[in-house]
């Protein structure tokens, strides 16, 4: 909790220089993590690795990951934890395929109702939490199998089956789910770069974040200091099921259709982006720009895979393994960067 | 005494003459008439049972409620339609453990069996069921593999996104040795857990492949929601019409590229036939004594590709396809 009590507060460090500074700040670590991984596959997969279409292709599976990674992300920050996204990508998909693909109901309608399902879950998620003292990752596992049966149960029961087809409108379609520049980049992308500004801004710059980091570093004292944690811990639960449902209607109407299955595999993809990223598991500590490098560095070790010579069949090992070096990287460098202590009179 | 036995064997014979002269009565088990695969060896055995009821026979469904216990509940089911006094029974062997001391019993009793969709000829055999109706994996990914070679296309991709599943490997497997005999390749591109269930990981992973090795003509997925993925990663490596894609099963999303010319073709194991075929052989074996040589019989797999999609959807507008 050391490092929580130095580093845990907005922008402003004071003291040493402006590069010790800079260093100091928890995201540096994450970025010498991914500019580690951008080299390595470079090197291992070729000049191929830098072109626009294998730029976009680790960007494209970065930005719905890292839509969902960074209120994953804060919510660890502040002591708590949400699997239930795996079933609410899932769940936000089949609303807008059954209400605008299986209704035949205006895109418009559709939408909404799939993010109002993920603010229904997240008040659902963040009034237990709060009310039963349950731990969250419980809690969460709870609605995370609820709403998988749910999703599964409304599907066959209004459709007769697990995969819905649909066909959004060119407008709908241009600012959730297609490709620009060059055909490449996924609109998702700008949607990502947006939310993370917004998040930077709420988490390092707004009084709501140190309200966050004081949470995670001690729930009780927050409290006590008058920090509305009940509510604070609601809006954060509401934020990642919206997210994850928002993900969810963006892949449905890209890919034309949702499968009641698939999803699960943002739990764990989110957590290890946000903790390659340099949030402790412990909560307190990390941020915003450090959970973006961190989903980036998952992201290109994942792709980066398959622009190399490997066998396919050691793909997961070598994902384990970068992923293992990037985060020994982080700790390494952040340890370095906080018991860097400037020269006397060196400014 | 001498009486009574001799009533009782009077008895028991005329009910023997009696179950002669009666015709069929076919109990089918199968799983929950909601869920859109079952729904469609329904409608199967409903259209077959018009010759039966015609013939003065009659058919029933009897379906799981649940798919929690299914040997268990499948073999209660058998015994159901044994205590009904059903003289046919049509059933999947799904699990063999369970089910098959119930099948046993049965077919002691004089009642004659049929499996269809899950099991193989050889359980057939082995139980004394009369035949098989059903698919085999296999065999599946061999038709693909002819198809793919067939339309001159070389280097085939399998794509697999839960490496390790024995019936899935099978599919794999199979496109590879179809393949192998017109002289073209397939290899699997085994996907990592970490991309299971995310579209966007699926397509870039399948685009990265593509452009990688520019000599892959030929694409399959081992589900109707992967191929979704599939034609994205065509589409993003600006190969669409130059890859030729392929899926193992399909969905609507996958009939319509197949009729706009972006999907190459589907296999489908056509369950429709499965229990139509089942119901009217053994019928026929019950009314009129009619036996198939043809042993197991394979209802799939069939390909679904531009020349009979309208019929297709015409049969997924039906609810057989």
């Amino acid at each position: 909790m050391t490092e929580t009590a130095r580093m845990s507060g907005p922008a402003g460090t004071s003291g040493s220089g402006r590069l010790g500074a800079l260093l100091r700040r928890p995201e540096a670590g994450a970025l010498l993590g991914t500019v580690g991984m951008l080299v390595f596959f470079t090197i291992f997969g070729g000049l191929g690795f830098l072109t626009v279409a294998s730029t976009a292709s680790w960007m494209n599976v970065a930005a719905g990951l890292g839509i969902i990674a960074i209120p994953i992300g804060l919510l660890m920050i502040a002591g708590e934890l949400d699997i239930s996204v795996g079933s609410m990508v899932p769940a936000g998909s089949m609303t807008v395929a059954i209400i605008s693909g299986h209704y035949g109901l205006p895109i418009w309608l559709g939408i909404p109702a799939a993010l109002l399902l993920g603010v229904v879950v997240g008040l659902v998620n963040g009034i237990l939490v709060v009310r039963t003292a349950v731990p969250s990752f419980i809690v969460t596992l709870g609605t995370l199998f609820s709403v998988a049966g749910l999703v599964l149960g409304f599907s066959v029961l209004i459709t007769g089956t697990t995969s819905v087809a649909i066909t959004a409108p060119d407008l709908a379609k241009a600012i959730f789910g297609s490709f620009y520049i060059q055909g490449q980049f996924q609109v998702l992308i700008l949607w990502w770069l947006l939310a993370t500004c917004a998040y930077i801004y709420f988490l390092h710059y707004s009084r709501y974040g140190n309200w966050v980091f004081a949470m995670g570093g001690d729930k009780v004292s927050a409290r006590n200091a008058g920090i509305p944690t009940e509510r604070l811990t609601i809006v954060l639960f509401v934020l990642s099921a919206t997210s994850a449902a928002f993900v969810g209607m963006c892949q449905a109407i890209l890919f034309n259709s949702a499968q009641v299955s698939g999803g699960q595999s943002y739990i764990f993809n989110s957590i290890i982006a946000v903790v390659v990223g340099g949030v402790l598991l412990t909560g307190g500590f990390g941020s915003v720009i450090g959970i973006f490098l961190g989903t980036v560095t998952f992201a290109v070790v994942n792709q980066g895979i398959y622009y190399t010579s490997f066998d396919r069949n050691w793909s997961s090992l070598i994902i384990g393994v970068m992923l293992l070096l990037a985060v020994l990287m982080n700790n390494t460098f952040r340890k370095m960067a906080l018991n860097y202590t400037p020269r006397k009179g060196n400014r | 005494m001498t009486f009574a036995r001799k009533l009782l064997q009077a008895a028991s014979a005329l009910a023997l003459t009696a179950t002669a002269a009666v015709s069929a009565d076919i109990a089918v088990v199968g799983g929950k008439a909601d869920d859109l695969f079952w729904n469609k060896i329904k409608k199967g055995m409903d259209d077959a049972c018009l010759a039966v009821v015609a013939n003065g026979g009659k058919c029933t469904y009897l379906q799981l409620q649940t798919y929690d216990n299914l040997g268990a509940d499948a073999a209660q089911l058998v015994r159901t339609a044994i205590a009904q006094g059903a003289n046919g029974i049509v059933v999947p062997n799904w699990v063999p453990e369970a089910e098959d001391p119930a099948i046993k019993e049965a077919i002691a009793k004089g009642i004659k069996v049929i499996l269809i969709n899950a099991g193989n000829g050889d359980k057939a055999r082995e139980l004394g069921a009369i035949n098989y109706v059903g698919t085999d994996e296999y065999q599946a990914g061999l038709a693909a593999g002819e198809y793919f070679a067939a339309k001159g296309v070389k280097n085939i991709i399998c794509i697999n996104t839960v490496p390790g599943a024995a019936n899935l490997e099978a599919r794999c497997k199979g496109v590879a040795d179809g393949a192998a005999k017109a002289g073209s390749v397939s290899n699997q591109l085994p996907l990592p857990a970490s991309s299971f269930g995310d579209p966007t990981a699926v397509a870039e992973a399948i685009k990265a492949t593509l452009l990688k090795d520019t000599t892959i003509d030929g694409a399959i997925t081992i589900s109707a929601g992967d191929a979704d993925s599939a034609a994205t990663g065509i589409e993003q490596a600006g190969l669409t019409g130059k890859v030729m894609l392929g899926s193992f099963d399909f969905n609507q999303t996958g009939l319509d590229r197949i009729k706009a010319g972006t999907q190459g073709f589907a296999v489908d194991q056509q369950p429709y036939l499965q229990s139509n075929l089942g119901v009217t052989l053994l019928a026929s074996h019950i009314d009129f004594g009619n036996l198939l040589p043809t042993f197991p019989v394979l209802t799939g797999p069939g390909i679904v590709d531009s020349t009979n999609i309208d019929a297709t959807l015409n049969g997924v507008a039906a609810g057989a396809r």
